[in-house]
């Protein structure tokens, strides 16, 4: 491959540029590189002029590949305010989150029959093992619902090409929101609190699913980046 | 585009491809030549400036592309969509006013 290609499709590849665009890009590139160099050719040069001169008109491909990632950046609004997308957006995100989960749990209380039924529901909650099952069904579900809203912001991140950096900012604050933002419930009793000590069984863990779903998207980007690096 | 233009000719290049895919279709390369050789070589894109402009318009639905074979290459072609042609007609009459604006001031200048 000519010495402009392979150096565009690293940095585009290092910028964390989705497989399907970067085929797509980099033929792009290489069909315009081609029609150059035939020009040259027909204007006279020879082979390895013709190249150096596409080259030439081609400019710096690292910086075209920084150019051509930030066009595909400002096509999206959270692209071009990425700051609020991924610094901001996910301190809101955990109430919204709280909100889905009670409907959620309300909605499987429905599921299993219990609806509005306060005789069941008092029988539940004043049994431990019934309550047990239930906390462990809402733990479930609270971890659930953060990997799952730290999920959404990486593929936001992916699909806004901002790369890897602010989609590692967004999963360290949805970290720092899960050990803040916090629900617990006991018998009789739902508490929701925002303070460090939530009194919650292993609250560290939930601080811990970003920053696994965050380690499990790097591993990923870097597989793929090794993959693909090779000519 | 040259880095040294003016800020009040940011949009120029969006009119001018924008101008061209108006009345047909284009791969990047050729509307780079052609922008050089219908302005009389006094605008030239960068060759590769072309694409990131491109990707914006197409990530706007303001032109599509289309891959097809001609004369054995196969090659990215470019067209204006009806939202294209829409923001072509803003622009243009953005640029009309601007020039006219630019005329009067000139004409002034050298009464």
């Amino acid at each position: 491959m000519p010495d402009f290609i392979e150096p565009l499709r690293r940095r585009l590849l290092e910028l964390g540029c989705p497989m399907k665009q970067l085929r797509r890009l980099v033929r792009e590139v290489a069909d315009h590189r081609e029609d150059l160099k035939q020009a040259a050719v027909a204007v006279g040069l020879s082979g390895a002029d013709a190249d150096a001169c596409a080259n030439a008109s081609l400019g710096d491909p690292l910086v075209l590949a920084e150019e051509l990632m930030m066009a595909l950046r400002r096509s999206f609004w959270w692209g071009r305010h990425y700051v609020v997308t991924f610094g901001l957006l996910p301190l809101l995100a955990y109430p919204i989150l709280w909100a889905l989960l009670l409907v959620l749990q309300m909605a499987l209380g429905f599921a299993l029959g219990y609806g509005w039924n306060w005789k069941k529901l008092h029988a539940v909650v004043n049994n431990p093992v019934a309550f047990h099952h239930l906390a462990t069904v809402y733990q479930f579900m609270d971890y659930a619902a953060i990997a799952l809203v730290t999920l959404l912001f990486c593929w936001l991140a992916r699909r806004a090409f901002v790369g890897l950096k602010w989609m590692v900012v967004s999963c360290a604050i949805c970290s720092l929101c899960a050990i803040i933002w916090w629900g617990r419930i006991e018998p009789h009793s739902f508490f929701m609190g925002f303070s460090l000590n939530s009194h919650l069984h292993m609250p560290w863990f939930r601080g811990a699913i970003p920053l696994l779903v965050a380690a499990a998207m790097y591993v990923l980007q870097r597989r793929t980046t090794r993959r693909f690096a090779q000519p | 585009m040259k880095k040294t233009n003016p800020s009040f000719l940011n949009g120029v290049p969006e009119l001018l491809v924008l101008r061209l895919l108006a009345r047909q279709e284009m791969y990047g390369y050729q509307i780079v030549e052609e922008i050089r050789t219908r302005t009389g070589e006094a605008l030239a894109f960068g060759e590769g400036c072309i694409y990131p402009y491109l990707y914006y318009l197409e990530a706007e639905k303001q032109v599509s592309s289309r891959r097809q074979e001609v004369e054995g290459r196969n090659r990215n072609y470019y067209k204006l969509t009806a939202r294209g042609r829409k923001r072509l007609e803003a622009l243009t009459s953005e640029w009309n006013r601007v020039t006219t604006g630019v005329s009067l001031l000139m004409g002034e200048q050298h009464a």
